[in-house]
């Protein structure tokens, strides 16, 4: 290419630098948000990894088994083993700080046997402490992490809560390898001791004899196994851990694609038009040389440029989005997925790279069809026709086009997840876009016959005018369209969402009072002596004990949750879907475990618990929206008799006729102590759910609302671009006799006329684009399915101010048009 | 590698007040083979062997290997599996002249079935792949580190040597500081040595120590100087003195076995120590007496290292620095046998 | 040379109306002529035609030897870039190119984007009676002076052959008056052929002949004024 010629095109970038700037902003704003989106969570997860591949170690091999653990008489087993150089067991708990909401990942160690395998765990005795200090049982070693966030210092007594007791620990030294992290040590015969997990180990980390391949020692050491017990490669749990919120990073970097796409149709508007625009001045620099390719190749570096200063723009932008964030709503965006870690913003160059280009081929792509009209228009008709907007080339109308889309974008829908993520989910929702952008001149012709029935000149001016170039409907409207149908899609599905949310809140949550005693794996829980003091609590009519563990169904997959809970023989206190079946050893499957691991009510399934495998029968599936990963319901007796654990975590309270859940709360706390128990009323734990809810969806409201402004920015820009264009048109009209407020209504007229068919569209295909999101986008992402939900008047007022906005817009546009003299217009070219 | 022990005992003192250890009292007469298992209710106990070997071209280097076992009062009621109540922590090394420094390993693990224990039956204290076992008379040696792996098996050649009082050895002028203490000296070895990546049949003359006791060092002591020696007409020789901050002796004892096999118990007044050349350790500027006279009721014998530097720097694990290793012994400027020599408490203070 | 044989063409496909029937032509270099004719008659379309702008239905178009039916569409465009100069009624003066860059514009299109093009178009400005405008921009220019820089646009690069579309149709006749002699002189000094098409027998009068197309000919016109 000339470069010579830039000022030739690059120039008119200049010379309408309103619309330039509008489509600059909204291609970086779609990059911003998808460079934060990515930025955060890259340095959440780096932060997860790194602590977990610090917590791992050396090891070759890990072994790991529920949450509440697995035998350990396994060790013995596994470290004489000749494929084993070295093992080092693990007693984690969850530890819960006495008399405080916080906890403590607290990891029981035995000391002989880190330095070979996990040496950065290897506590360090504080000065004057003997080196044996390690093995008493009222010592623990902090983090400099946990020391800080504790606010402890060598010698200080930290105190957790055991059971429902308090412990008292001397902090007896550091784990200076530990550092970043919030960790406490201990010896692993103090935590058995203490935290009533005599005879449990929670994992095993091995380092195999050299020359040994991992293939081989997993080959050899399989067969030892116990029921619900697996050997991975470190990699693979931390996969399993990082997997979990990619689902969540993937749908919140696809929305913002949407809101780059939708930057990438403003982009389209102002250029098609600028092309319109400047028809004779194409015609004539063909005419005097200037060959066909060249001109389209100089006219898609127009859009390029948008997208190069859009991208930096944006890139910049998304840093200090991802800055901002990080502080106000940590590293998961609010949803939970990585506590107790302190990410740092880290400068990502491919990141960068990526956004940035696909900012330029967002600006190249809006910038394709134009070109290609430019350059395939004869020049001796440009130059004779002089410079009106007639025929935009790429504006036929296609229903079968549309329709086609449709069938694909239907197809996409069917195709299963690839490595968790919904491609064909993602790949239905653009489809849905395009054969929206496809119908638009259609609907436009179909709502502008709704109008025939007025008869005002301005009215059927403007109906003419749709009628005749229909490619002004799809500059226009597209913009609209694709907002609208985002903001749509996204209010369907989280008014489902929520409505779902909440109605899974009162079916899980019957009783009137909660009591927990702490999570699972953790270091507060009910034993028989405390279940009976609790259930006997005056006002308690019912007590129903909750224990949560986790078992391992397969390697391959993170722990599922096992929830022992005493439930009726048709499980009718869940929130069930679907078939169910009767059977004397049922247990009930959330939708994930179903999804992920392809059972189905009939089905036998093989629970490991205590170590030996028992079999059950899938009785029916429930919906849950707490555990990603799956959970499965079990009686608690019929739990309790194979597992002989006694324990609960929870309780459930049913009151008793005229009791008030503050009441028993208060004996309760005088009972047990106010600082061991936690208590709480139903509602307030939906409450808090819901609130954590919107926090979680904070992020995506932000989007839509993004992906609406850049919408009416596209109205206005076209409408802006379209009125210069047409001061001739204008002129005459004025010419003939019509008022400025007849110019003014006919304006306003095509406005709405392209807004409405844009948002009818974008309701269209927005419902349609929120279906895939809920039966497609969700199930295969988070794997549970919602109730639909439509906000009828939310979407009807929605719709209803963006055609009012975009007749305004198209009016304001207007305006500066009308004020030219019409004479001066008229004279200038006819 | 007593040191060694000495250092945890130091570390784990402060914190078992509440466990009542066995006193070691005169008048016990140690039975063999009853006493030859662990007595686990004693605060420490170890079986130490000790000893020269001569593999197929020639080349003799010294051994030894160290199993002890400690109960740290520690987690005793309700044990569980990883109970530290008993630990176990063995040593092992090879002095080789032609690495100039000793060649050294160890293992340490709370006692727990086949993991690691001490046998109360018989001789059979394992952590891991490592062991010392008897089994029909005569004893198994197992060891493996970095630098070498050896599997020994030891054949006793006379009866045991009753220490002291008939096993009750006094460590100072309080008869509260004292063990139950025999040896086995004039072991046969035969076995096998991998070292420098080659395996070398190889036979010698190796020394075994059963010891256990509540109240080892006496106060005021700093360490202590030990010589077990296997004399080549038959005889055998065990001498030790507590030495003070200065090096002065505090106490002092021995066992001489004559070439026809009667055993003699030497007093305080019969045993001696006399410096005959000083060596400084690169490593840690230790100064240690490598070559001692040592007097011992009527013989009177030269003791010259097999190579001077074989001092065990464990400041990284354990803290312990001392120097242990293999001599050989004159008499008469003439060699009269083979035997191993300990030497603690120069390079930091220990303190009861 | 110019030369022009048969030239047909029919719009509206078969059973159209044909505006050019079998015309011919033959000009030699250095000649300005002007063509004259009702509206509708064709004279754009003639215009078109020896321009590469529009295929004939039949007969040939050649300016040198080269007969445009060979080029294609490419080889069309890289032709107007080297032989052509064109002055338009619209002026089509790039609004947000400077004076100097808009005469620069054919030397650019050359692959000509050195200092020497600015020089080029500097010396036209003067030619033009523009000496020292070079940085002015457009909008400050009345339309006499627009087609002024439109000359020098035309000329800028030597073409072979200069067509002029009603030059003067946005001009006062005053100005009419002076563009057209302007043109002459500057197509003359170039020693290129000149083609002016106009309806205005005033504008006509500039031309050293005067030819009518009638639709099937072009018929030289005695000067009776």
């Amino acid at each position: 290419m000339r470069r010579a010629l830039a000022p030739v095109f690059l120039g008119s970038l200049g010379a309408r630098r309103l619309t330039t700037l509008l489509s600059i902003l909204a291609i970086a704003l779609g990059i911003a948000l998808g460079v934060a989106v990515q930025v955060i969570h890259d340095a959440a997860l780096d932060e997860f990894d790194h602590g977990m591949r610090t917590l791992s170690g050396e090891a070759d091999l890990q072994i790991v088994g529920p949450r509440g653990g697995f035998d350990d008489a396994l060790f013995e087993t596994v470290a004489l083993r000749p494929e084993v150089a070295a093992a080092s067991p693990l007693l984690e708990v969850d530890a819960r700080l006495f008399g405080d909401e916080r906890s403590l990942r607290l990891i029981g160690v035995d000391v002989f046997r880190l330095g070979e395998v996990q040496p950065a765990l290897m506590p360090q005795p504080g000065e004057g402490q003997g080196r044996l200090v390690t093995l008493t049982p009222d010592s623990v070693f902090l983090s400099p992490g946990a020391m800080q966030a504790l606010g402890l210092a060598l010698g200080g007594t930290l105190t957790l809560q055991a059971g429902l007791e308090p412990l008292a620990l001397k902090v007896a030294g550091g784990v200076p390898g530990m550092a970043g992290q919030q960790v406490a040590v201990m010896d692993i015969d103090a935590v058995q001791r203490h935290f009533g997990l005599r005879g449990r180990l929670s994992r095993i980390d091995l380092r195999l004899r050299e020359g040994l391949g991992l293939a081989a020692g997993r080959e050899a050491l399989a067969p030892l196994m116990p029921a619900g017990v697996q050997l991975l490669a470190p990699e693979t749990a931390r996969a399993q851990a990082a997997g979990l919120s990619r689902s969540y990073r993937v749908n919140l970097t696809m929305l913002a694609v949407i809101a780059l796409v939708t930057g990438g149709f403003l982009v389209f508007s102002t250029q098609a038009l600028s092309v319109v625009r400047r028809r004779t001045e194409f015609a004539f620099l063909r005419a005097i040389g200037l060959a066909r390719g060249e001109l389209m190749r100089w006219l898609l570096a127009e859009g390029a440029i948008v997208g190069v200063v859009g991208g930096l723009a944006g890139v910049a932008l998304g840093y200090g989005l991802a800055a901002a964030a990080l502080k106000l709503l940590g590293g998961d965006l609010g949803a939970g997925y990585f506590a107790g870690i302190s990410p740092r913003l880290a400068f990502e160059p491919a990141v960068a790279a990526v956004f940035l280009v696909l900012g330029v081929l967002a600006g190249m792509a809006g910038a394709w069809l134009p070109a290609r009209e430019a350059a395939e228009v004869s020049p001796a008709l440009a130059l004779k026709a002089g410079g009106d907007a007639t025929g935009l080339a790429g504006a036929r109308r296609h229903p079968g086009w549309a329709v086609g889309a449709a069938a694909l974008a239907a197809v996409a829908c069917l195709a299963p997840a690839w490595q968790g993520i919904p491609v064909g989910g993602y790949v239905a929702v653009a489809l849905l876009l395009a054969a929206g952008v496809f119908v638009l001149p259609q609907l436009a012709a179909n709502l502008s016959a709704l109008l025939a029935p007025l008869r005002a000149v301005p009215i059927a001016l403007a109906r003419a005018r749709l009628a005749a170039v229909p490619g002004h409907v799809v500059v226009a409207g597209a913009g609209v369209l694709a907002s609208a149908a985002l903001a749509v899609a996204m209010a369907i599905m989280v008014a489902s969402f929520r409505d779902s949310v909440d109605d899974w809140l009162a079916r899980i949550l019957p009783a009137e009072l909660y009591v927990r005693g702490a999570r699972a794996g953790s270091s507060g829980y009910f034993d028989a002596a405390a279940q009976a003091r609790i259930a006997g609590t005056p006002g308690v009519a019912r007590a129903d004990f909750i224990r949560h563990d986790t078992v391992r169904l397969s390697a391959d997959h993170p722990p599922v949750m096992l929830i022992a809970r005493s439930l009726s023989p048709d499980g009718r206190e869940l929130p069930l879907v679907g078939r169910q079946v009767k059977t004397s050893s049922p247990v009930w499957i959330s939708e994930a475990v179903a999804d992920l691991f392809g059972y189905a009510p009939g089905d036998t399934l093989r629970l490991p618990l205590a170590g030996s495998p028992h079999d059950f029968v899938v009785a029916g599936v429930w919906r849950d929206y707490a555990r990603q990963s799956g959970a499965i319901m079990i009686p608690i007796e019929r739990y309790r008799a194979l597992s002989g654990d006694p324990l609960a975590n929870d309780a459930a309270l049913h009151l008793a006729d005229g009791e008030t859940a503050s009441a028993v709360a208060a004996r309760l706390r005088e009972r047990f102590g106010a600082q061991t128990l936690e208590l709480a009323q139903a509602g307030e734990i939906r409450a808090v759910s819901l609130r954590i809810f919107d926090r979680t969806f904070a992020v995506t409201y932000l989007l839509e609302a993004v992906a609406v402004v850049i919408g009416l920015f596209g109205v206005a820009a076209s409408f802006a671009a379209l009125a210069a264009a047409r001061r001739r048109e204008f002129g005459m009209l004025r010419h003939i006799g019509l008022t400025r407020r007849q110019v003014g209504l006919m304006l306003a007229t095509e406005g709405a006329l392209t807004a409405g068919a844009g948002a009818l569209g974008g309701l269209a295909v927005g419902g349609a684009i929120s279906l895939v999101l809920i039966e497609v986008v969700n199930r295969q992402s988070f794997h549970w399915s919602m109730d639909i939900r439509i906000p009828f008047a939310s979407l009807a007022i929605f719709c209803l101010t963006l055609v009012l906005l975009a007749a305004l817009a198209a009016v304001l546009a207007g305006r500066q048009a009308m004020r030219q003299e019409a004479v001066m217009a008229v004279k200038e070219d006819w | 590698m007593r040191a060694l022990l000495c250092v945890l005992l130091l570390l784990v003192a402060p914190l078992v007040r509440a466990v009542d250890y066995p006193p070691v009292l005169p008048g016990r007469t140690i039975e063999l083979p009853a006493d030859s298992g662990a007595h686990p209710d004693f605060r420490t106990e170890w079986w130490y062997v000790t000893g020269w070997i001569k593999d197929e071209t020639g080349a003799e280097r010294g051994f030894q290997i160290t199993f002890f076992r400690v109960r740290s009062g520690i987690g005793e009621d309700a044990p569980g599996r990883f109970s530290p109540a008993q630990l176990i922590l063995a040593h092992a090394a090879v002095a080789d002249a032609k690495h100039g420094r000793l060649l050294h390993a160890q293992r340490s693990a709370r006692a727990s079935g086949a993991l690691a224990g001490a046998a109360r039956d018989r001789t059979h204290a394992w952590v891991g792949n490592w062991r010392l076992e008897e089994a029909d008379g005569s004893y198994v040696a197992e060891a493996n580190g970095q630098d070498f792996a050896y599997r020994l098996e030891l054949t006793p050649t006379q009866p045991a040597m009753l220490n002291g009082d008939k096993g009750f050895s006094q460590k100072a002028p309080d008869p509260a500081n004292a063990s139950y203490y025999y040896s086995r000296p004039q072991l046969a070895v035969r076995g096998t040595l991998s070292i420098d990546g080659r395996e070398h049949a190889v036979s010698g003359k190796a020394w075994l120590d059963q010891e256990w006791s509540s109240e080892y060092m006496p106060a005021g002591a700093s360490g202590w100087d030990w010589i077990g020696v296997n004399l080549d007409d038959g005889g055998a020789l065990m001498a030790f003195r507590m030495h003070d901050r200065t090096g002065d002796a505090l106490w002092s004892a021995g066992t001489l076995r004559d070439a026809m096999g009667r055993d003699r118990a030497l007093d305080r007044e019969a045993v001696s120590f006399t410096p005959l050349r000083r060596w400084r350790s690169p490593r840690t500027n230790v100064e240690y007496v490598v070559a001692w006279r040592v007097r011992a009721g009527d013989r009177e014998l030269e003791l010259r290292p097999l190579m001077d530097d074989q001092e065990l720097d464990s400041r990284r694990s354990t803290g312990a620095i001392y120097w242990e290793g293999a001599v050989r012994v004159f008499e008469g400027g003439r060699e009269v046998g083979r035997g191993y020599l300990e030497m603690t408490g120069y390079a930091q203070r220990l303190e009861m | 040379m110019l030369e022009l044989s048969q030239l047909t063409r029919r719009f509206g496909g078969p059973g159209g109306r044909t505006v050019l029937d079998r015309v011919d032509l033959r000009l030699e270099a250095g000649e300005y002529v002007a063509i004259v004719g009702e509206s509708g008659v064709g004279k754009s379309t003639l215009l078109n035609l020896v321009a590469g702008l529009d295929r004939p239905d039949g007969g040939t178009v050649k300016l040198s030897g080269t007969d445009l039916s060979t080029l294609d569409d490419d080889g069309l465009t890289r032709w107007r870039r080297d032989r052509l100069g064109f002055v338009f009624q619209a002026f089509h003066v790039l609004p947000h190119l400077t004076l100097a860059q808009n005469v620069a514009l054919p030397l650019w299109l050359q692959g000509q984007q050195d200092a020497s093009s600015m020089r080029a178009a500097s010396e036209m400005l003067a030619a033009v009676g523009l000496a020292g405008r070079e940085a002015g921009w457009p909008r400050e220019l009345s339309g006499g002076e627009l087609q002024r820089v439109a000359i020098a646009r035309a000329l800028v690069h030597k073409p072979r052959l200069v067509l002029a579309d009603e030059p003067t149709g946005n001009l006062d006749p005053h100005r009419a008056g002076q563009v057209l002699a302007l043109l002459r002189e500057r197509v003359r000094a170039a020693g290129a052929i000149g083609i002016l098409v106009t309806h205005s027998h005033e504008a006509a009068a500039t031309a050293d002949r005067v030819l009518r197309l009638t639709g099937d000919a072009l018929v030289p016109v005695t000067n009776t004024q």
